[in-house]
């Protein structure tokens, strides 16, 4: 199955760099429909409101961490089979099973490049 | 050893004059003058006793003087002071400049790098001299690591000092490692929830290996 790149995304990270950066290399794979949150309550506020065909999120925001807002879309039934992958700059063995416990489709580690993205959104997808 | 026997004596003396007096009275009965010349007795009685207590006590108290005198010139030592408006403040405001610097550098160098993506529809020639001037950004950009990599040895060096005066005042005072203090409701939340920064080398596992889990 061809990867969709029209559908919407949302990045989510409290630093402004980081969501340049995933911008950035969301529209070098291809993707253009890609909106930004600044924490897990804004990226919840933005998904009520719009439909996400996959969100990307980093783990470590206040006041709502990326493990919460994982929490919430899955506890969500409007919400809960958007595709979410976790992007962190710790990668504990317990901090992943823990994600993939909360329902994440997979799983980044900081730095990370343009192939690793694809890589992962394209597994999240069956592509 | 001598002085523990005198004060067994003195502790067993002022008994054994009490203990004379009450056999001596216990026939009749006893009158106000009797318990006035009883508690007299009794008076004189511990004054040997108080004397070889106030001894030892005058030596613990010197002794807690002492200790706190040394106290008071190891705190002196810690130049709290100096720490508290002088060395943390200013480790602060470094790792404040080093954010800004870092968070400048990199806007810069992606700024040059969208330039240089966004660059459609040029002559070869235009499009190399955007290219040449935006990889000059780059470089300039790049400079930033010399300031921060300053700033943060003056930070090292701070937290150095800091962790130098605490450890010579520690071993001064001879404290012991206490409990821990107790977690307030911010760091509960930080420790449930809150990973904990990127991690030395070594310490991480690899993305391969996040793959293999996720694959479980």
């Amino acid at each position: 199955m061809a990867l969709d790149h029209t559908i919407p995304v949302l990045i989510v990270d409290d630093y402004s760099t980081m969501l340049r950066i995933i911008r950035n290399l969301l529209k070098q794979i291809g993707f253009e429909d890609v909106d930004e949150a600044s924490d897990g309550s804004a990226a919840l506020g933005k998904m009520r409101e719009k439909k996400y065909g996959l969100v990307i999120s980093d783990w470590n925001m206040e006041p709502m961490t990326g493990i919460e807002l994982l929490k919430e879309v899955r506890a969500d039934d409007s919400l809960n089979r958007t595709p979410f992958i976790m992007v962190t700059a710790e990668s504990k063995t317990e901090n992943v099973i823990a994600a993939k416990k909360a329902g994440v489709n997979n799983y980044i580690v900081k730095p990370f490049n343009a192939q690793t993205l694809k890589s992962k959104i394209e597994a999240v997808f069956g592509a | 050893m001598t002085q523990s026997v005198n004060r067994k004596d003195a502790m067993e003396q002022p008994f054994e004059r009490v203990r004379a007096y009450v056999d001596a009275r216990r026939a009749g009965d006893a009158t106000f003058g009797d318990v006035v010349a009883l508690a007299e007795i009794t008076a004189e009685s511990m004054q040997a006793f108080f004397a070889t207590i106030d001894k030892s006590i005058y030596r613990e108290l010197r002794e807690i003087a002492e200790y706190i005198t040394n106290m008071r010139s190891e705190i002196a030592a810690l130049h709290a002071g100096e720490l508290k408006t002088d060395r943390l403040p200013k480790a602060g405001e470094h790792l404040g400049a080093i954010v800004v610097a870092t968070e400048e550098a990199t806007n810069a160098i992606m700024e040059a790098a969208e330039a240089m993506l966004a660059a459609e529809g040029e002559d070869e020639a235009t499009y190399k001299a955007l290219v040449n001037d935006k990889v000059m950004s780059i470089f300039e950009a790049c400079s930033f690591q010399d300031l921060t990599g300053q700033r943060i040895a003056r930070v090292v060096e701070t937290l150095e000092h800091v962790e130098a005066r605490i450890g010579r005042f520690a071993a001064a005072v001879r404290t012991e490692n206490g409990g821990e203090a107790p977690e307030t409701d911010r760091e509960r939340r930080a420790r449930e929830l809150l990973l904990h920064g990127p991690q030395s080398r070594g310490e991480a596992i690899a993305q391969n290996e996040i793959d293999a889990l996720m694959a479980k």
